[in-house]
């Protein structure tokens, strides 16, 4: 049975093609196709002329094209966009006017907040560069609002850090930040962003990523000592910068609840070709190469959908006392007692999950981290059960996970619950229903099984008996002697 | 006049070297002081910070306190504003930092004061005391400051509590829940139990000993059997079978196996009772009762 | 001629023959008018008991019993051994009281469905397949009937005279008061219960007359099928022991009454503790524990009375006397003593609610919000009973003249029942025998006194009323000579003219209640709920059908595991017409979730929000009347889904915020932020304005004007209205794809735009991971 479903999966694969999980149509917004020569090298990544096939099909179209629309038919007409931020600094294009809904509020007609937002609702996946040498689009910033990502107010301020800057290149200016590799955000996240080499972001954009939602993530962070400040008004002293240290994200990402994803990547100049494998120098001295390409690589393949994508197998329970050997093993299936509607309190119940990863170009077996753990509730209202699940079985590209517990001693209607949201990776939410029923009326312990039980179950005995005796006596007794005539059976 | 222009810019050039090489930012006469509300100018504590040298001891800031930082920035000695004079604040811990602006006029005279207030809440409530650091750097070549200052221990009154910072919602591991199961009844003791079910049995010989004494006897059965044998047979018979029925029922039957068979015997028990009791009735008239 | 020819049918044996073969007929056509008279329109609700039935007789009796109902068509225990299951076999799992569910078993009175299993099986038997369907439409008039024929019995234990019996029958057969429960379809417990009711009565009538334990062990065995068919039994468990007690205090201990009663309440007690509702209850409950109580004197005073033939002494009899009082307050202080412990179970709410009309508004505001648990109006009397209102006296009247046994019975059965009567319209049910009962004793004895064609000669009298003279006799012993009428027993009328016009005046009253309770039968009592009729000015009819479209509506668009919320009232008919799972239904066996249910329409909608995702409601429903002005509609039943609420959460929903500062319920301007905020209320009007020109909004029930801009709805989306607006279903929406809140995202989607976090004032807030 496994083996098939795996078979299928990897059969899917071969229909997909390049190596996003959702498919290639990739949609790069550019607004002089002039400029496509300086991200030559990245596309050729994207297309995966050079390097391993990634194959994505990449469109590019002007912001100011009107016959550009994300949709056809009501559905999506590419499964990501790139947007990289219009050069043209004139404010001609870009009025200031509030309304986000004309096309004069920056990207167009086809691309204003509305329509972005629906293609997120799409599942569609986009990449947003910023610059900080052009101002972003109202309509831009006011997209991110939604999202709770902050900009800066004032248009083209940028992040400096006086003590990690690349001094090869802004010995002055300070504004090409030098940074390690993305480092995970907490413990028990998975990192799909490290490595070792050192990341150069020129002239980047500052974002500050809200408090509240769950659906944010940092990717890279600046340093302690970063601040953003705008060249034009704080060129003397800076007095109140908009963001500092570790609260400026240059990269952040969000994921939709339908697993859309969504990047902000923080200095659109970082993807240019003069800024991959280039010599830099940091402050205390040490050359190296930069990891842009790298980097970038990670980037985009985690915003489409590369990585951290997570697929769900079987999903089966049974009484784990009617199990063959394995739980879970086909031998329950055939038995037919797979996946029964109606279960009784206190059963002992067998739950077994099959997830796989998809990283690259494959299904790989979902390896969760000691620190984190795949949890399975069995809820109704409020859950009645969180337990961890422990993976019992691997195959080539999935893992089987598995727990056995006994069912509450509650009746009603419940659900196997498997809901694992996790940073940079897909949500899962498998629910599976069974009622949940109260024992039987032949299924509580007979009455001499309870000990307590045993003088009444002896008084009904003797009962009977005496009235037995009772009876016998009354039809065939003789009276003892005359004046007692009738007195015995009063 | 060859010799002293070379000489010159020879001389030029050792201290422009001299100078890329010395620039560094730092500052002088940095006093810290925090002023207590109610007690006068001078009432709380006052210190002095010298560079690369952190106050010995922590800093306390209380809910109404306010602490005041008043330095002069230089870069190699010389007064002179930099464009980044920060006061970097760090939660050990928690590794979360902030950093706040001083503010410093052209000859580098800057000052900066905090109060609980200004801190972010994550700031407030950590435990350890935190870590403060004077920033002060600049564009161009010169070397950068950033050494710790002081330590700030956070006194929260207990008047006025903490603006509520409830952790918000980050998707992660949830602790474990296990149903915590009803307890099954328990029954007494066995002895206890034994004790009463032989008092219970023995109430049968006591009744039956209390009849004999009392002269109860089966003189009478081989009259009436000789006289209607078959109703008394049956009669008997058929409530010995029907208590067979009830023990049937209470093992094994369910209420549709017992009910037909339950109907049959008592119709027996009905018409046989009655002839049986009927000849009892007989031999009471007859006053053998 | 005529007169010869019959002469001998109406004399001697034969004579009694043809007067007894005529009852019999008359029975018959009574109870064929009384089937009849409950035809006038057939609509089966296709709810819960007929669900119930169908099960039963689907899976047998035992996977009935421990039925756990997730109304799930299948697995009943049988097959609860898990045959495998393909999804295709996968049945459709559409269920009530999600998702707690229901161990209906426990929680019901089986004998309705048990009753018309067995009637299916025997019919079955007898080679005559009948749909249960059919059965269960006519198992109502078929009992009825079968009332008609018990009240005849018991009213014959009553007087002698024959015509009384029939009266009783005939009156029972039609009044309103009992039709109202018993038309074809209507398919409830009282079905049978009102029968159950009255035979109960009439067999222990019986036993306490003959003083035969067999009558007694008869009683019981109805009792039991009483007490397996309707809550109500607990009334013949009080008025049983009640009769006996007061019996007692008459002084008219007897063997008889010793050997009746404690037949019925051993044997009773134990048959009733077999109903799973019941269990223990008859011997945990106080409302059981009068009868205990009057079983334990009922002994004392049988030992008194054997002590007595014993020993003829006068002090020692009052020492006993005295021995006997203070055992029975004894007794009374442990019944006492263990109610306060808590080891006896204090009087149930609805016990209280008999007393004190005002209590259940206030503790069980479940119970007060059924309309049939409110007093009874006083024209529901007449309404219900016509004349047999104002005979009634007249019968209870002569009740006390010969005041036997069971007229004592029959005394107190009237007063407690109109008592009852008058605190719960329900209860008029119980009250409608008695009230048949006396009625057809008084009118009977005026058509006795008037019809008697010949003058009376008090030999003659005396002659074909043996039973009459002795009956007088013993009355005369009971009351010395203190009524007139005892004094000269012979009654009689000697003038015709007299007698026409009484006879005559009779009649037509019989025929005008005749006329009466047809007209109230085919307009009052056999129109289906879920059909509005109205009168249209030009006096046609005109039938509002939304309720049936708004179900069809649900049953076509939406998936068949979507969850409905509405108010309890409409949980069975979401369950049958459009199928689909309910948070709460009809059977109000969980308070709690009736308040949760309550607390989700009563609160603003921030916090209604989180309780429908976490009862995973998919659709929320609404009754609004407001536009057609139908008066049932949500609205006015909102009070009580606040009181609901409030008595599980009194510090979150207070009755007060729904009230204006004067106290009044209002809708429109006046009304209070938290009504206005309340989900139900802006369910109810959202959009409503749309209809009407700008302002002149206007509710038709509660006939105010509403206010200029309707309310807003952010959580929920609307996604049916019914032709008239009664029905009106709304879908909850999803959380925010992007993790907004409901309110901004409505407002994005408006096109205004969010404005920038302008110059940050206060400490920064610093994002955590």
């Amino acid at each position: 049975m496994r083996w098939f479903v795996s078979l299928l999966l990897i059969t899917l694969l071969g229909l997909v093609q390049g190596l996003s999980s959702t498919g290639s149509r990739l949609l790069v917004v550019i607004e002089e196709s002039s400029e496509k020569a300086q991200y030559s090298t990245f596309w050729d990544d994207l297309e995966g002329k050079s390097n391993n096939c990634r194959g994505y099909k990449l469109t590019f179209e002007s912001p100011k094209n009107d016959k550009l629309s994300l949709f056809q038919h009501g559905e999506r007409a590419f499964d990501h966009i790139l947007l990289l931020p219009p050069k043209s600094k004139g404010t001609s294009f870009y009025t200031i006017t509030g309304d986000v809904d004309l096309p004069s509020s920056g990207l167009g007609p086809a691309l204003t907040p509305k329509l972005l937002l629906q293609f997120i609702n799409q599942n569609g996946n986009i990449l947003l560069t910023l610059s900080s040498d052009s101002p972003t689009p109202t309509s831009i910033s006011s997209l991110l609002l939604e999202l709770d990502i902050h900009l800066p107010p004032d248009r083209d301020s940028l992040v400096v850090d006086h003590f990690n800057y690349d001094t090869a290149s802004a010995s002055e200016k300070h504004d090409v930040l030098l940074l390690p590799q993305g480092s995970r955000i907490r413990s028990d996240v998975r990192n799909y962003f490290g490595g070792d080499g050192t990341i150069a972001f020129p002239r980047a954009v500052a974002q500050e990523l809200g408090n509240s939602s769950p659906l944010l993530a940092p990717i890279l962070r600046a340093k302690s000592t970063a601040y953003s400040y705008n060249p034009k008004d704080e060129a003397e002293v800076v007095e109140d910068p908009f963001a500092v240290g570790e609260q400026i994200s240059l990269v952040s990402s969000m994921q939709a609840r339908n697993s859309a994803r969504f990047t902000v990547f923080g200095s659109a100049e970082a993807l240019e070709n003069k800024w991959f494998d280039r010599k830099v120098k940091s402050v205390d001295g040490r050359d190296s190469k930069t990891a842009n390409r790298e980097f970038a690589k990670q980037i985009t393949a985690w915003t489409f959908m590369e990585v951290g994508v997570l697929k769900v197998g079987r999903v089966e329970h049974h009484l784990s006392s009617i199990t063959g050997d394995a739980p879970g093993n086909d031998s329950v299936a055939q038995l037919g007692y797979l996946n029964p509607t109606i279960y009784r309190v206190k059963n002992d119940v067998t739950f077994n999950i099959e997830i796989s990863e998809y990283s690259y170009d494959q299904l790989t077996p979902l390896k969760v981290d000691a620190s984190d753990a795949l949890q399975l509730e069995f809820t109704m209202l409020s859950p009645y059960h969180r337990l961890d699940l422990v993976s019992i079985s691997q195959t080539p590209n999935s893992t089987v996970f598995s727990r056995t517990f006994k069912l509450p001693d509650q009746h009603g209607i419940f659900s196997f619950r498997v809901n694992h949201k996790r940073p940079f990776l897909t949500n899962v939410d498998v629910k599976r229903e069974v009622t949940v029923r109260h024992f039987a009326h032949d299924e509580w312990p007979r009455s001499w099984e309870i000990s307590a039980g045993w003088v009444w179950i002896a008084g009904v005995w003797i009962t009977i008996a005496g009235w037995v005796a009772f009876v016998g006596i009354w039809l065939w007794s003789e009276p003892a002697y005359e004046q007692s005539k009738g007195k015995k059976m009063q | 006049m060859q010799v002293p222009s070379q000489l010159l810019s020879f001389l030029l050039i050792l201290c422009a070297a001299s100078f890329s090489v010395a620039a560094t930012w730092g500052f002088e006469d940095a006093t810290v002081s925090v002023n207590k509300k109610g007690a006068g100018v001078g009432g709380g504590f006052k210190g002095k910070i010298t560079e690369n040298k952190a106050l010995s001891e922590p800093v306390i800031l209380g809910a109404l306190d306010n602490l005041k930082i008043l330095l002069t920035t230089k870069e190699d000695n010389k007064a002179k504003r930099p464009h980044q004079t920060f006061l970097l604040v760090e939660d050990p811990k928690s590794k979360l930092d902030t950093s706040f602006a001083f503010q410093v006029r052209e000859n580098g005279k800057g000052k900066i004061e905090l109060t609980q207030k200004d801190l972010p809440t994550q700031l407030l409530s950590s435990t350890e005391p935190l870590q403060v650091s004077l920033v002060i750097a600049s564009f161009g070549s010169s070397k950068p400051y950033n050494a710790k200052a002081l330590d700030l221990t956070i006194e929260i009154n207990s008047g006025s509590p903490l603006p509520a910072s409830e952790k918000p919602l980050r998707y992660g591991k949830l602790p474990e829940i296990h149903h915590i199961f009803k307890s099954d009844p328990t029954s007494p003791p066995k002895i206890i139990t034994l004790v009463f079910t032989a008092a219970v049995i023995a109430a049968l010989p006591v009744l039956l000993g209390v009849w004999i004494t009392l002269g109860a006897n089966l003189n009478h059965f081989s009259k009436a059997f000789s006289s209607s044998p078959i109703p008394h047979a049956l009669f008997f018979c058929s409530i010995l079978a029907m208590e067979g029925l009830f023990f049937m029922y209470y093992t094994s039957w369910n209420l549709f196996q017992t009910l037909p068979p339950a109907f049959g015997i008592g119709l027996i028990t009905f018409l046989s009772g009655s002839r049986a009791l009927r000849e009892v009735q007989g031999r009471r008239i007859a006053g053998l009762r | 001629m005529a007169v010869e020819v019959l002469e001998p049918f109406l004399k001697g044996d034969t004579g009694r023959n043809t007067r007894g073969l005529l009852r019999l007929i008359i029975l018959c056509t009574i109870a064929a008018a009384a089937v009849a008279s409950r035809l006038f329109s057939v609509i089966l609700d296709p709810w819960f008991n007929f669900r119930a039935t169908k099960y039963l007789v689907q899976n047998g009796f035992y996977s009935f019993w421990d039925w756990f109902d997730d109304r799930e068509a299948s697995h009943p225990v049988a097959q609860l051994v898990y045959e495998p299951r393909k999804p295709a076999e996968e049945p459709k799992r559409t269920r009530t009281w999600h998702p707690l569910g229901r161990v209906t078993g426990g929680t019901l009175y089986p004998g309705l469905m048990v009753t018309s299993g067995i009637i299916y099986h025997v019919l079955r038997f007898l080679s005559m397949p009948v749909d249960i369907r059919n059965i269960c439409v006519l198992l109502a008039p078929g009992f009825s009937g079968l009332t008609a024929f018990a009240s005849y019995l018991i009213t014959s234990e009553m007087t002698t005279s024959p015509s009384a019996g029939l009266l009783a029958a005939i009156f029972m057969g039609i009044t309103p008061g009992y039709i109202s429960r018993s038309v074809a379809g209507s398919y409830d417990n009282e079905a049978i219960a009102i029968f159950l009711l009255v035979f109960t009565f009439f067999l222990w009538i019986k036993s306490v007359k003959n003083g035969s334990a067999m009558w007694g062990a008869l009683t019981a065995l109805f009792y039991g099928y009483m007490v397996s068919a309707w809550g109500g039994y607990v009334f013949i468990t009080n008025l049983l022991p009640l009769h006996t007690f007061v019996l007692i205090c008459m002084g008219r201990y007897s063997p008889r009454l010793y050997v009746s009663y404690s037949t019925w309440f051993a044997l009773g007690t134990l048959a009733s503790m077999q109903v799973p509702f019941v269990g223990f209850l008859p011997i945990r409950s106080s409302d059981h524990m009068s009868a205990l109580g009057v079983f334990g004197l009922l002994q004392l005073v049988a030992f008194v009375e054997f002590i007595r033939q014993q020993v003829p002494n006068k002090q020692f009899q009052t020492l006993l006397r005295g021995l006997i009082f203070v055992v029975f307050v004894v007794s009374m202080g442990v019944l006492v003593l263990l109610t306060v412990s808590g080891v006896i179970a204090p009087w149930s709410g609805r016990f209280y609610s008999l007393w004190d009309t005002g209590y259940a508004k206030i503790h069980i505001p479940i119970i007060a919000s059924v309309s049939e648990h409110q007093p009874t109006a006083w024209p529901a009397f007449f309404f219900d009973l016509n004349l047999m209102i104002w005979l009634f006296p007249a019968g209870v009247y002569m009740c006390f003249q010969q005041l036997k046994d069971e007229h004592v019975f029959v005394v107190i059965y009237a007063v407690l029942a109109s008592y009852f009567a008058g605190v719960m319209v329900r209860l008029m049910l119980t009250l409608t025998p008695v009230v048949c009962i006396a009625a057809a004793l008084a009118i009977s004895s005026i058509l006795d006194t008037y019809l008697v064609a010949e003058n009376p000669i008090p030999k003659e009298t005396q002659a074909n009323g043996q039973a009459t003279s002795d009956s007088i006799k013993s009355a005369a012993d009971v009351i010395k000579d203190s009524l007139r009428s005892t004094r000269n027993p012979v009654l009689g009328i000697y003038s015709y003219v007299s007698k026409a016009s009484v006879v005559g005046a009779v009649t037509t009253y019989l025929l005008l209640f005749v006329l009466h309770c047809t007209w109230v039968t085919s307009n009052a009592y056999s129109s289906p709920s879920v059909v509005l009729a109205s009168k249209l000015p030009d006096g046609s009819q005109h039938i509002i059908d939304d309720y049936r479209e708004a179900y069809y509506w649900l049953r076509q668009n939406t998936p068949d595991k979507a969850k409905i919320m509405s108010w309890w009232d409409y949980g069975y008919q979401i369950g049958g017409m459009a199928d689909r799972p309910t948070l709460v239904d009809n059977n109000t066996w969980n308070n709690t979730h009736i308040a949760t249910v309550g607390k989700a329409m009563s609160s603003r909608e921030e916090v209604s929000y989180p309780i429908l995702r976490q009862h995973d409601v998919d659709y929320v429903l609404v009754v609004f009347g407001g536009l057609l002005g139908y008066s049932g509609d949500d609205i006015n039943k909102f009070l009580w889904m606040v009181r609901i609420s409030e008595g599980i959460w009194p510090d979150e929903i207070n009755e007060r915020n729904y009230f204006t500062a004067r106290g009044e319920y209002r809708v429109d301007d006046e009304a209070t932020p938290t009504m206005r905020n309340s989900l139900m209320y802006k369910m109810s009007y959202y959009n409503y304005n749309a209809l009407f020109p700008a302002g002149q909004a206007q509710d038709r029930v509660r006939g105010s004007k509403l206010p200029a801009e309707g309310p807003q709805l952010s959580t929920l989306e609307e996604a049916f209205t019914s032709e008239n607006w009664i029905i009106r279903i709304y879908k909850v929406k999803d959380l925010d794809n992007v993790g907004r809140d409901h309110g901004s995202a409505v407002a994005f989607d408006k096109g205004n735009k969010k404005k920038k976090t302008a110059k940050r004032r206060g400490a920064r807030v610093l994002r955590v991971e």
